[in-house]
């Protein structure tokens, strides 16, 4: 399935909200996802973040990334990110900061430089690629926020009657 | 264009004061909504609209195609119409076959490319499509005007002047879809384009071709012109329900940045401290247009209507107490105002800004949101106390274990993922409740920070389920106005309040509801028309049908 950039973080952080993540973490978890696929890493990451749900790498990275703020020098930080058990996850956590963070992989996990005054947008990419093994695991956790449909909300949930008209 | 030397302004009405439901359900479209800052741009470019295709049959089913050049880019409006049986029309969400759709086309589509939008367009949701695609819409027709106005050119004469005037509009949209959705292009791909970077700019654009379409639909089908006065009233309507609601909770710094620039511009006219003559004489013109707009503003739900006839008596009274002749006079009328209803006040407030475009126009450049809702953290729990002191006061008051604290649960329903309101008390659901419940996670937040002197992420790690409202709440310091300051899940919550504040700043009038929770408006109504993008086209707020 070819989506779009806003289909990916959006389905993704459904996903995680129905794997078991607070809405924060769901909403962190869809722009992270969203860079993952788009620079190609390994989706057997997101797969694995979200089977550990309500513990793993959704509840962990950003607590991680709030540390390192807390740490700064001034509008600077500097560190390392354990990315154990994470795989490539951590990068794409970087990526998906609104402030800037230079990231780059090294032996013992992510080494992160945080510059807290200046923003950071996540890449503009215009079609990410989702398998259909994905598509169908994210879809299947998304459903899970959904109401099951009944007569009642279908005919006042909305507030328009069933069939508004004139 | 960025002011060069940042004009007088007051200040700002305080975000407690400006951002309650009940005065954000009694806003009205100014000069600052999205619809007019498209139009002006518009007219600027002297943009013309060519029509390449038209493939209708005499019944006007087929499908046509739009062209226009906006800051140097083309765009195609590919519009469908499809022969609807009458037992399948429906605005809601739930529906799944319409009189027409559209797509917005990024350049000129080839015939393979609006073959594929004839084939896919009419399935809407059911149908993926691509990034060439920037809005996917669809629009039900009037059953009371469209016929009659078919029947009335096709018999010689020009229709009913009165149902002109008091449906608005010949097509009803029933969603606008933008950003990415079911594949078309995501907005980060055109929102530096001249033209398309404000707000809702392509959806706007979107809008205002359909509406064309739908007077050269009517027309063909009728065999004969509409009159231009005529043509100039008829709007495109909308049907919006719940789905609008949850956008100005889920996109905070959007909200602040439209709030902000709609009271920064208030706060620029309130620091006037005298008009000339031409000007004070410009108000009273469109004042007494706003008193002509709401006699013929009128609507079947009751207690609405009644609403609206309180507002005509109160907008008779404030302004003859008005006087533009004195010092400060618009900081003195808004001062008045103040002992009025809401609607009265928002009125004035729409109307203070409309003769000064060059004071604030620029503004609108504001609107957007850059950086990507970029806040800075607080560091430990001490911090994060003292703004929820500062900031959140307004969320610590309900008493949200009572019933009518949280009466109402918002969710999204499996049928076609349609956002809606429940009754947490009588309906399932509430287990799958959407987090809109801003209000009552600060507050749940603030009593576990009671006595806690922690780092931020350590008080987190324990306590994670008050993420969201930490990331609320940092945001307050940066964007004040960013937060509904009211409990969204109160029985007492109307979400048509949500509804008319988004609309009114897409430039939306003639509210009409339906329930607390759905609304028929008209968009363009009175907006130039596509050949008639004169540089003085910007003159169309509250307009009045006056053929």
């Amino acid at each position: 399935m070819i989506a779009s950039a806003n289909e990916v973080t959006g389905l993704a952080a459904k996903a995680a909200r129905g794997a078991g993540a607070g809405p924060q973490q769901a909403m962190e978890f869809g722009r992270a996802a969203l860079c993952h696929l788009s620079e190609g890493r390994d989706i057997a990451d997101i797969r694995a973040a979200l089977n550990a749900l309500p513990e793993g790498p959704i509840c962990a990275l950003p607590l991680a990334f709030m540390a390192l703020t807390e740490q700064a020098q001034g509008d600077r930080a500097d560190e390392v990110i354990s990315s154990e058990g994470y795989g490539d996850l951590a990068l794409s956590y970087a990526q998906a900061q609104v402030f800037k963070v230079d990231a780059v992989k090294v032996h013992a996990g992510v080494k992160v430089c945080l510059t807290l005054n200046v923003p950071q947008s996540l890449p503009k990419v215009a079609r990410v690629q989702l398998s259909d093994d994905l598509a169908q695991i994210l879809g299947t956790l998304a459903a899970r926020t959904f109401v099951p449909e009944s007569e009642a909300s279908r005919r006042a949930g909305a507030g328009a009657g069933l069939t508004d008209n004139d | 264009m960025k002011d060069e030397v940042i004009p007088p302004q007051t200040a700002l009405r305080l975000p407690d004061e400006v951002m309650r439901l009940s005065r954000m359900g009694s806003m009205f479209p100014t000069r600052l909504s999205f619809l007019r800052s498209l139009t002006r741009r518009l007219a600027a470019e002297q943009v013309s609209v060519s029509r390449p295709v038209w493939q209708m049959d005499e019944a006007g089913f087929g499908h046509a195609v739009y062209q226009l050049t906006l800051g140097g880019h083309i765009y195609s409006l590919v519009a469908v119409s499809t022969d609807l049986p009458a037992e399948l029309r429906t605005d809601r969400v739930i529906a799944t076959a319409w009189d027409s759709a559209y797509v917005l086309y990024d350049g000129v589509p080839t015939v393979d490319e609006v073959e594929r939008i004839v084939a896919t367009a009419p399935k809407q949701e059911a149908a993926r499509f691509t990034q060439r695609d920037l809005v996917l819409s669809r629009a039900n027709k009037s059953v009371r005007l469209f016929a009659h106005v078919v029947d009335a050119l096709r018999a010689g004469h020009q229709p009913d002047h009165d149902m002109i005037r008091d449906v608005g509009y010949l097509m009803r949209t029933t969603a606008v879809y933008g950003n990415g959705k079911f594949g078309i292009a995501d907005r980060h791909l055109i929102e530096d384009r001249p033209g398309l970077d404000g707000p809702f700019a392509a959806e706007m654009l979107t809008v205002w071709l359909i509406r064309h379409f739908t007077h050269d639909l009517v027309e063909h089908v009728g065999g004969a012109p509409l009159d231009i006065a005529l043509k100039r009233h008829l709007g495109i309507g909308n049907s919006t329900g719940l789905g609008m609601a949850p956008f100005l909770v889920n996109h905070p710094v959007l909200l602040n940045n439209w709030m902000m620039v709609r009271e920064t511009a208030l706060a620029r006219v309130r620091a006037l401290d005298k008009l000339d003559v031409a000007t004070q004489e410009r108000l009273w013109a469109l004042a007494e247009r706003a008193a002509q707009h709401l006699e013929q503003w009128n609507v079947p739900d009751a207690d609405h209507q009644a609403r609206i006839i309180a507002l005509r008596a109160d907008w008779k009274r404030l302004c003859g107490e008005l006087d533009f002749s004195t010092a400060h006079p618009i900081d003195a009328a808004m001062k008045h105002a103040r002992q009025y209803a809401l609607d009265a006040q928002e009125l004035l407030a729409a109307l203070v800004i409309e003769p000064f475009g060059d004071l604030v126009d620029g503004l609108t450049e504001c609107m957007g949101d850059p950086t990507d809702g970029f806040a800075g953290g607080v560091r430990d729990t001490e911090a994060l106390r003292d703004l929820i002191t500062t900031h959140c006061d307004w969320a610590l008051s309900p008493d949200y274990n009572s019933a009518a604290g949280c009466g109402q649960f918002w969710y999204v329903s499996e049928a076609k993922q349609e956002p809606r309101l429940g009754l947490r008390f009588e309906e399932d659901g509430a287990d799958k409740e959407s987090p809109l419940d801003i209000a009552r996670r600060i507050n749940a937040l603030h009593l576990d920070l009671k006595d806690c002197d922690l780092p931020l992420s350590q008080f987190l790690g324990t306590w994670p389920e008050h993420a969201l409202a930490v990331a609320r709440v940092q945001m307050l310091a940066r964007y004040p106005y960013a937060e509904i300051r009211d409990n969204l899940i109160a029985t007492s919550c109307l979400p048509i309040d949500m509804l008319r504040c988004k609309l009114s700043f897409f430039g939306a009038s003639k509210f009409d509801p339906k329930s607390d929770r759905w609304t028929r408006i008209t968009l363009c109504q009175g907006a130039p028309l596509a050949d008639d993008l004169s540089t003085d086209a910007d003159d169309w707020w509250l307009p009045v049908f006056a053929a």
